[in-house]
């Protein structure tokens, strides 16, 4: 479509402060970064520039590779567990059962806490000596399971993720409200010719939302699992031997280190492992054609 | 007429503009001080104190802004945030985690060289900012010294059937071995967080074994690859889960009067005269008592000490001439040995300046000040002896040690990785 010479003014007024923003806080910066992950420099000396010298040593370094692993293991959890466990909680209390004003609350409840809090707290609950985790198996008699959690390299990890996943209330909340959107009619028809709750929510629910809070809460999740920071470095600090640690983790131990250069070679890595997650969640779910191309909301209309 | 009136406009005019002048020249100035010294800090009641007198003797020019900073690691990286883009605080404290060479080269810092040689400099240790000093400017002013040496509990130790420390690390091993016989923990390991407890160990065990120069070569030193070899064995007779522990758990297991031998610095000495930490009306420092390094079979280190700088006092360049004598007015405020001694008195902790210690001073304090004196030499803490970097990667190749990730070998090589990448 071809604007008009008139329309061009009040786009421009409409567009340009949100530009400027874009510019201000987000291109200047990864530029910044960019230019910085090219250069040896310690913050207070006069930078060198390293070739992309930063970036071998990145990848050679185990930390570093790791930490990507272990960021996209994040990801994947959140984008297609945590997610996909907020759905099916979305989908149940919006049913509205008896009490689901309660559970939305209490599943919501952990969003409101910091997640440095969280961390504390659970910190508490594996420690080794004195956590009720332990404690807990040896009161069911099973205190040979008992271990130290986050110091012990098989289950250090998975616990550092484990009791992050059922933190769902976010993305549940934002489903909840999609769903509310979808017109009553479908179900009724559905129930009439015989539908079950289970065969409306794969065949109505699930489809009217994919493309919509689905995809945005995959993305957010994702988002969230690659940027992963105050958790890791609250409850093992990256370790055993590095196998907890993130790469925002690992970009945070460069900084103490004073190496400018390798701590933005290693957030320019972070920003291309995004973008190449968030196009693949993209193309994942614009891949199918729509199932029920009816818009939400319009049936009977 | 019209002449006289614009005179004496004429005049008010030149007036007014004075008296601006001299408003402008009598202006408070603000010293803005980031310090770590709050909160629970043992140094904090002493210092608010202290800066609040200050600011009473000198009302109406110059007012000293503390900035609290409750977390030192956090602490830290704010520093390192703000040096970096320009905004370094007026004063600040600073530990040997920094680039001490490249702070100073960058001009960013006041020199105090000129100062301490106008007679200010007599107050402190022989040598102590010396050693400091890059191409003879002293922008890094050492303030609070630190020795490092352990305190065990002599009632824990009466129950193992031990009267004594031991004086070497055979017999250190030996002592172990009984602890946990009797249910004990030898002492506090950690290898969570920042390994702290574990690295003032290995600080022990390089020196024992490495003698005064185990620096000259870097972690070349076999002293290195031996003292992990002791550190990992070490781990056998801590307490359960101290691959994950903190500084919290350390010491929350020597409050607790499960562990038998404490390491820590002499900040930490407060604490063990606090009623909170008492247990049935007796004070934990009642049960302490002052043990020297053991010695290592065939090592160098025998009479050694490890210290270190635990803070340095580091003032901003200042532009303004009345600024930067108001800022070194309160660094020789602060180090005054008449205020120096009441800040060791009520924290326990030890300083470079030189000082007349209060007869009230507390026995565990004099006991550690006696093994300073007594120290036939001293070794710097690993942590200030290497780049950042190591004490950085301490954790993770400590962790990947004990859980035989890597061996002892290993272990140090992986120090030095860390090293070279951020060299």
């Amino acid at each position: 479509m071809k604007l008009e010479r008139s329309d061009r003014g009040p786009l421009w007024a409409f567009l340009g402060p949100a530009i400027v923003l874009m510019v201000a806080f987000f291109v200047i910066p990864v530029v910044y970064v960019a230019v910085v992950s090219i250069l040896k420099w310690n913050g207070i000396s006069t930078p060198a520039f390293n070739s992309l010298r930063n970036y071998l040593m990145l990848f050679k370094d185990k930390a570093f590779t790791r930490s990507i692993l272990n960021n996209v293991i994040w990801a994947l959890v959140a984008g297609f567990i945590q997610v996909p466990l907020a759905m099916v909680m979305a989908i149940i209390l919006s049913r509205k059962p008896k009490g689901w004003k309660f559970f939305r609350t209490v599943y919501f409840f952990p969003q409101v806490i910091s997640g440095i809090a969280l961390a504390t707290m659970w910190r508490a609950i594996y420690n080794a000596d004195t956590g009720l985790l332990n404690g807990l198996l040896k009161a069911v008699g099973l205190g040979h399971l008992a271990k130290d959690w986050l110091g012990t390299i098989e289950t250090a990890f998975p616990a550092v993720l484990i009791y992050w996943i059922f933190y769902v209330g976010y993305y549940m909340v934002i489903m909840m409200a999609d769903i509310t959107t979808i017109d009553e009619s479908y179900y009724e028809a559905a129930t009439i010719d015989g539908a079950t709750d289970f065969q409306q929510a794969i065949h109505i629910t699930i489809p009217l939302i994919r493309r919509t809070s689905l995809l945005t809460c995959v993305t957010l999740a994702s988002v969230m699992g690659l940027r992963q920071f105050e958790q890791v470095y609250m409850l093992t600090n990256g370790q055993p031997a590095n196998t907890t640690s993130t790469i925002v983790l690992y970009m945070y131990k460069k900084l103490q280190d004073s190496n400018y250069g390798m701590a933005s070679a290693s957030a320019v890595i972070l920003i291309i492992v995004g973008v190449i997650f968030i196009v693949c969640i993209r193309k994942l779910f614009e891949g199918r054609g729509e199932t029920v191309k009816v818009k939400k909301g319009r049936a009977g209309k | 007429m019209k002449k006289a009136l614009a005179l004496l406009l004429a005049l008010t005019m030149i007036f007014a503009l004075c008296a601006c002048g001299k408003q402008a020249k009598a202006e408070e100035i603000t010293i803005n001080f980031p310090s770590v010294w709050v909160g629970t800090d043992s140094k904090a009641p002493y210092m608010e104190q202290l800066i609040a007198k200050f600011n009473e003797e000198n009302a109406g020019k110059i007012k000293v802004v503390v900035e609290e900073q409750t977390d030192y690691q956090a602490a830290r990286d704010k520093l390192r945030t703000t040096i970096t883009t320009g905004n370094t605080p007026d004063l600040c404290i600073l530990d040997t985690t920094y680039d001490i060479k490249a702070y100073t080269e960058s001009g960013k810092f006041m020199d105090l060289a000129p100062y301490l040689a106008d007679g200010w400099g007599k107050d402190f240790a022989e040598g102590s900012y010396d050693a400091w000093s890059v191409d003879g400017k002293v922008c890094f002013l050492p303030f609070e010294s630190a020795v490092f040496t352990p305190i065990y509990n002599t009632k824990i130790f009466n129950e193992i059937g031990w009267d004594h420390f031991p004086a070497t690390y055979d017999e250190f091993f030996q002592f172990c071995k009984d602890a946990k016989a009797k249910g004990y923990n030898a002492m506090g390991q950690m290898a969570g967080e920042n390994g702290w407890s574990s690295m003032l160990w290995y600080s022990l065990i390089v020196e024992a074994i490495g003698g005064k120069d185990v620096y000259a070569n870097g972690l070349q030193d076999p002293a290195f690859v031996k003292a992990a070899e002791i550190l990992k064995e070490m781990y056998d007779y801590t307490f359960d889960g101290a691959i994950s522990a903190g500084a919290g758990d350390v010491n929350g297991h020597w409050l607790a009067r499960d562990t038998a031998i404490y390491l820590n610095g002499p900040w930490w000495v407060a604490n063990l005269y606090k009623e909170d930490n008492a247990k049935d009306g007796v004070l934990l420092a009642d049960d302490c008592e002052v043990a020297v390094n053991p010695k290592y079979e065939g090592g160098k280190g025998e009479g050694g000490l490890v210290t270190t700088v635990q803070a340095f006092l580091a003032a901003a360049e200042q532009t303004d001439p009345a600024k930067k004598e108001a800022v070194v007015k309160f660094i020789k405020y602060l180090t005054d040995p008449q205020h120096v001694s009441e800040l060791a008195l009520s924290s326990g902790a030890m300083f470079f300046v030189k000082y007349e210690p209060s007869p009230d001073t507390s026995l565990i304090s004099q006991k550690l000040t006696q093994v300073a004196n007594d120290a036939a030499f001293t070794v710097i803490h690993v942590n200030g002896a290497f780049p950042t970097a190591f004490s950085t990667e301490f954790p993770a190749a400590l962790s990947a040690l004990i859980l035989g990730q890597v061996d002892a070998q290993g272990f140090v090589d992986q120090l030095q990785t860390a090293i070279d990448n951020a060299a």
